[in-house]
């Protein structure tokens, strides 16, 4: 098997593993019990947490664990109080109570087109405004600042794009963020201006220091890193209220009720502690195996040629419908992408691609690799002439049509 | 080299049978019809899933593909068509519609146009000299849900697997290595099946609670969900409450009548209710396919019958061609007189439900059929 689809999920690393499996059934003491042992528990989930607060720069008390990005990155959009005229969950084509369209009830929300569901149809269920992309797919930052005004309460642009690669200069959109916050209090506006970045496919891959990069909120995604699956992390900079989406015990500072998930928290940690002391050399060995995959593949197009981590390979087969590439591929035991796993089970062309300026064509044609722990170089040759194999035999199957 | 497009839907049928055009020698073209794929509550509607299953296998077969869009038509010829049957108080039947009306008139007709020398499905029927025939698999034929199909797109149609048996079907896949050999069946559409027409019938009709009442004392049981729910000779789903040991010693109520006037829902626990068996079957909206062979043999007797007063007697009855009736998919044949319009039966049967079909053979024959008025 040859695995090239890491942005999708990654298996567990075995250090995690093991240091998961006594908080299954030895350690498993509910952290808020009063007992001895079950107060080893809790100190152990705290310093697992305070690990990953740490490994971006945050404080332990920080840190909302999650069951995963997607309620994360829920989590993070309850910073944006909502206008009491408008019913939080309608439809996206119906109304608020009053007859008002949603739009107009929440004019505070800018996220960037490009942005996973988890982000966008949140947003896009509080009236969002969605922020262009170029055609590299980074942020139009003209655009942003055009759309952002007095109203404005919350921008999402996540750090790492998951069909792309796309790494946004969060830094830069943070410094035109505070400029605006300036000019606000000049004014006498006292209206909050957040940044919230989904950063799910970027701890492995990039240094995050939450300081440096000027945000107010961070998602953070253990299933990404290889750590287990159904545990994530919001950062919440100490001055941002969030509203609970949960009831309950009251766990996670009152954001998050519900019994502490341990032993993922623990493989999480644990994950993003080798994830941090293996950054700068899976690094080089990414952009060295892309390297070799752009040199030895053929025929192809590169989508993401600049300003991508280093694990993503976008490639794209004019004329070819990369789907079927995926079958004849999957036959030899190399699993690939087109975009996103979610939108791709739906059969929904990728709103990612789209959005960058591809034709319907190129958006059919194209293929995602995305490489990781599972490879080796050997590896990356022959999944490079297996996949020249496999698309000369597709043109050559055209042609006799 | 003739040109097929098969329908695949993703299930071993179809793609066994576009295997089979394959070996054969056709220039196969498979195409995944979309006919519906919205979501109901609380039941994921599969289309996507059975697209990739159809895609997967056509790229292992080394044949094109394509999706062909047909969920407005779908909506408008068959979901409108069943819909208001049920508000009627009839219970139709929605693949024999998306035969007539998509896969064998629309799909057909596109086919057509795009230089196709024939279409093809993974039904289980023959043709036999022009006519459409019963599979050789009895437990599988599907010619029930075909009798309503085109004689044009009949002449231009394959049924690939209409001469094997379903288990022969799965081991051929198996051994051709088609990942969906042992896919659980799948129905097509989403809300097909006994629990997702109810749900979906939710969604789509305004439906009030209503009595539910003994048709031999007239005496209140119980509260009914909507009447359309309900057919003629069914028995579960009724939810009568009330004094166990007087209405309820343990024997179960039959749905006998429905008066969709006064949404009252008629029971019994007389399973011989007059309502419940019949001799007689009146039909609506007949088809007689281009082959007549016994059906009209029998209705020239008939109508000299009744023309003249001088042929009579026990002799000359006996000696009236009977034919095969099936009134539901996979019900055994039984044997029957038919008139053009009302099929006459030997013995009482259990009343079938109105807006179902009664298909006609003759031996293996599909020689047409009706609706079941």
């Amino acid at each position: 098997m040859i695995y090239l689809d890491h942005a999708a999920a990654t298996p567990v690393n075995k250090k995690a593993l093991e240091a998961m499996e006594p908080y299954f059934s030895h350690d498993f003491f509910n952290p808020s019990s009063a007992y001895l042992p079950a107060k080893k528990v809790s100190a152990d989930y705290e310093s697992a947490k305070a690990t990953i607060a740490h490994a971006i720069g945050a404080k332990s008390s920080d840190l909302i664990i999650t069951a995963g990005a997607t309620e994360a990155n829920n989590l993070a959009f309850t910073s944006v109080s909502l206008d009491g005229s408008c019913q939080l969950f309608s439809s996206p084509t119906s109304q608020g109570s009053a007859g008002v369209p949603l739009q107009s009830c929440y004019p505070s929300i800018l996220y960037l087109v490009t942005e996973h569901d988890s982000v966008r149809k949140v947003a896009e269920q509080r009236g969002g405004k969605p922020i262009k992309v170029l055609k590299t797919g980074v942020i139009d930052l003209d655009d942003l600042k055009q759309k952002i005004t007095d109203e404005t309460e919350l921008i999402s642009v996540s750090l790492v794009n998951n069909e792309l690669g796309t790494i946004q200069p969060l830094a830069e959109i943070s410094a035109i963020i505070r400029e605006i916050k300036i000019d606000r209090l000049k004014r006498g506006i006292k209206k909050q201006l957040l940044l919230h970045s989904d950063a799910s496919q970027a701890l492995n891959l990039l240094d995050i220091n939450v300081a440096r990069l000027g945000v107010d909120l961070l998602t953070l995604n253990s299933a990404k890193v290889y750590g287990p699956k159904g545990v994530g992390a919001l950062y919440v900079s100490h001055d941002v209220n969030l509203k609970p989406l949960t009831y309950g015990g009251g766990q996670e500072n009152g954001l998050r009720s519900g019994t502490e998930n341990v032993p993922g928290v623990i493989g999480f940690a644990k994950a993003v502690e080798i994830a941090k002391e293996h950054l700068n050399g899976n690094r080089k060995k990414y952009a060295t195996w892309r390297q070799t995959l752009l040199k030895e593949l053929t025929d192809y197009e590169l989508i993401n040629k600049k300003h991508s981590v280093d694990n993503f390979v976008n490639l794209c087969y004019n004329n070819i419908d990369a789907e079927r590439l995926i079958y004849l591929l999957e036959d030899k035991q190399i699993y690939v992408s087109t975009g996103a796993a979610c939108a791709a089970s739906k059969g929904q062309k990728s709103h990612v691609l789209a959005a960058i300026g591809l034709s319907d064509s190129q958006i059919a044609g194209s293929l995602r690799l995305t490489l990781g722990e599972t490879n080796d170089d050997a590896q990356i040759h022959e999944a490079a002439k297996i996949i020249n194999e496999v698309v000369a035999k597709e043109k050559e199957r055209l042609q006799n049509v | 080299m003739s040109k097929v497009f098969v329908g695949m839907s993703g299930g071993v049928d179809s793609s066994v049978s576009a295997l089979l055009l394959k070996e054969q020698g056709y220039d196969v073209t498979g195409v995944y019809m979309k006919n519906w794929s919205r979501d109901l509550p609380g039941m994921k509607c599969p289309w996507a899933e059975d697209l990739a299953d159809a895609k997967r296998v056509a790229v292992k077969l080394g044949i094109p593909f394509e999706v062909w869009d047909f969920e407005d038509a779908y909506r408008e010829k068959v979901v409108e068509y069943m819909l208001e049957e049920f508000k009627k108080g009839n219970t139709p039947n929605p693949d024999i519609m998306c035969n007539q009306e998509i896969k064998f008139k629309l799909f057909f007709e596109k086919a057509m146009e795009r230089g196709a020398d024939f279409i093809a499905t993974g039904h289980y029927a023959r043709i036999i000299d022009g006519n459409l025939a019963r599979a050789v698999d009895e437990n599988k034929d599907q010619t029930y849900f075909l009798y309503r199909i085109s004689d044009e797109a009949l002449k231009h149609t394959l049924f690939p697997i209409g001469e094997m048996l379903k288990p022969d079907v799965k081991k051929l896949a198996e051994e051709k290595g088609l990942h969906n050999a042992y896919k659980k069946e799948s129905m097509g559409v989403c809300f097909v099946g006994e629990v997702g027409m109810k749900d979906f019938l939710k969604e789509y009709i305004e439906i009030e609670p209503g009595e539910i009442r003994e048709i031999e004392t007239e005496k209140v049981l119980g509260v009914h969900e909507g009447a359309v729910f309900y057919t003629i000779g069914q028995r579960h789903g009724l939810y009568i409450s009330g004094n166990k040991g007087e209405i309820n010693d343990g024997l179960p109520y039959y749905v006998v009548k429905k008066d969709l006037k006064n949404n009252i829902v008629y029971v019994s626990k007389n399973l011989n209710d007059s309502h419940i068996w019949t001799k007689e079957l009146k039909l609506k909206d007949v088809v007689t396919r281009t082959n007549m062979l016994g059906l009209r043999a029998f209705a020239t007797t008939g109508a000299s019958d009744e023309a003249s007063p001088v042929t009579t007697g026990a002799s000359e009855e006996a000696s009236k061609p009977s034919i095969l009736v099936r009134l539901r998919h996979r019900a055994p044949l039984i044997p029957a007189q038919f008139d053009g319009e009302k099929l006459v039966f030997e013995n009482e049967i259990k009343r079938p439900a109105s807006g179902q079909s009664a298909v006609l053979y003759d031996d293996e024959i599909c020689l047409g059929g009706g609706i079941i008025v």
